[in-house]
């Protein structure tokens, strides 16, 4: 299936659930088949395949927010440690990964989409609805938390790095 | 630009959605703060490094396109849509993990396990040129040569090992920087409109490549690597380590090698 290994790889990240990440993508590649028309074509794909996603997440989480809670994130991290083995510093495999695991939803979601899926910042506002400079201010704010997470120090001066946080209020 | 603005804008001048006006710019204002252009190459690596690490960690998709696939044939032939699959019980997972691991070492593991060591940065090389030349995977490279021959220097590398590394019809297509086993390495795609193949460069470490040399080229130790469907094949000079990937045969990378090797 086209792109299956994308919307999996982002899934499994904002779900922190294999089976759950499986089942997102299988309801977002059906929900695509059946929406097919909609499609226009000449225009993004990518894009197109997970705004499905991410919108069949979205409602899950209605669902999931007024229904008991049935994953556990503890088995879940496990599952998504790579398996190689633990080196000193913060470019270690486990590190990075349990970095990016521990951080909120909000910015795993624009760091997968934006730094491991390479999408740009419109495309990602096009995708999860939202202003470009939210995004733009989101994706700031998620690097810097998986910085402070993998305890990687930010020379910058306090002044601009608050140039995000700037950001977000004038977008919104 | 100050450097609030530079902090503001890094995101689109990452992905490369600055218009030329405000990419003029942000270029001027690195060129004149170092704090910022070592912010700057501070993130690239983190970026590269959590690329590298989510890549590494696939998922296998074929349960889901198979699944996939029977709900549509069902729908298509006017059965009603099947439940959707219910989450695995932890016996039925175990079972599937032997019945899986057992397939996998009748196959592709058997292969696996008998052939040559790979070297980890032979091995990351490959696995970086399927995803990201083969398969195309969505990254922000540079195309402009100049800003790429920047790129290059900042990292300690000649300006003139970018352009001299295009031979036999090929150019220069697009850089960027990237991790392989843990090392910051600088990745360029040289194209001649059909083919394609990757160069990752970075300044020598002190301690040599760990694969045995299979020849000396113009005095520099050539090593060569085969895997599913990469072959790869390194030179070290005095000042730098270069990885040549392409999917042709192991004999277009040994040459492409070998040319490394007289103009690096």
């Amino acid at each position: 299936m086209p792109l299956s290994r994308s919307l999996l790889r982002v899934a499994r990240r904002i779900t922190s659930d294999a089976a759950a990440a499986e089942d997102l993508v299988q309801e977002t590649l059906l929900r695509a088949w059946r929406g097919f028309e909609q499609f226009e074509t000449g225009t993004n794909a990518r894009a197109w395949l997970f705004r499905i996603m991410f919108n069949a997440f979205y409602a899950q989480g209605r669902k999931r927010r007024s229904g008991p809670v049935l994953v556990s994130l503890e088995h879940a991290e496990l599952e998504l440690e790579p398996t190689a083995q633990p080196l000193s510093g913060w470019t270690d495999a486990v590190s990075v990964s349990r970095a990016l695991n521990g951080l909120s939803e909000e910015h795993k979601t624009v760091l997968m989409l934006g730094v491991v899926e390479g999408f740009k910042c419109r495309e990602m506002a096009e995708i999860l609805s939202l202003p470009i400079g939210t995004v733009m201010s989101r994706l700031s704010r998620a690097r810097q938390a998986l910085r402070e997470r993998l305890q990687v120090p930010d020379s910058r001066p306090e002044g601009s790095r608050a140039g995000a946080a700037c950001a977000e209020r004038e977008a919104s | 630009m100050n450097c609030g603005e530079i902090a503001r804008q890094a995101p689109l001048y990452i992905s490369g959605e600055l218009d030329a006006r405000q990419a003029a710019e942000f270029d001027a204002h690195l060129r004149t703060c170092a704090e910022c252009m070592r912010e700057l190459e501070r993130q690239a690596r983190i970026d590269a490094r959590l690329c590298e690490v989510v890549l590494a960690e696939e998922g296998d998709t074929a349960r889901i396109d198979r699944r996939v696939r029977e709900l549509i044939a069902a729908k298509a032939a006017g059965q009603p849509l099947p439940q959707m699959r219910p989450r695995f019980r932890g016996w039925a997972a175990a079972a599937l993990a032997i019945a899986a691991a057992a397939i996998v070492l009748a196959g592709v593991g058997y292969r696996t396990l008998v052939r040559q060591p790979v070297a980890p940065v032979h091995a990351a090389a490959a696995r970086d040129h399927e995803l990201e030349v083969v398969e195309h995977q969505r990254r922000p490279w540079l195309t402009d040569p100049g800003q790429i021959a920047t790129l290059a220097e900042q990292q300690g590398i000649a300006r003139s090992a970018v352009t001299a590394l295009a031979s036999g019809g090929y150019r220069l297509s697009r850089g960027k920087l990237c991790f392989l086993d843990h090392r910051i390495f600088l990745h360029l795609v040289y194209t001649d409109g059909v083919r394609e193949f990757s160069v990752y460069l970075r300044t020598r470490d002190s301690k040599p490549l760990p694969v045995t040399a299979r020849e000396i080229s113009n005095g520099k130790p050539l090593c060569t690597s085969d895997l599913d469907g990469e072959h790869v094949a390194s030179i070290e000079t005095p000042q730098l380590t270069a990885v040549v990937v392409t999917n042709e045969s192991s004999d277009a990378a040994l040459k492409l090698a070998r040319f490394a090797s007289a103009v690096l």
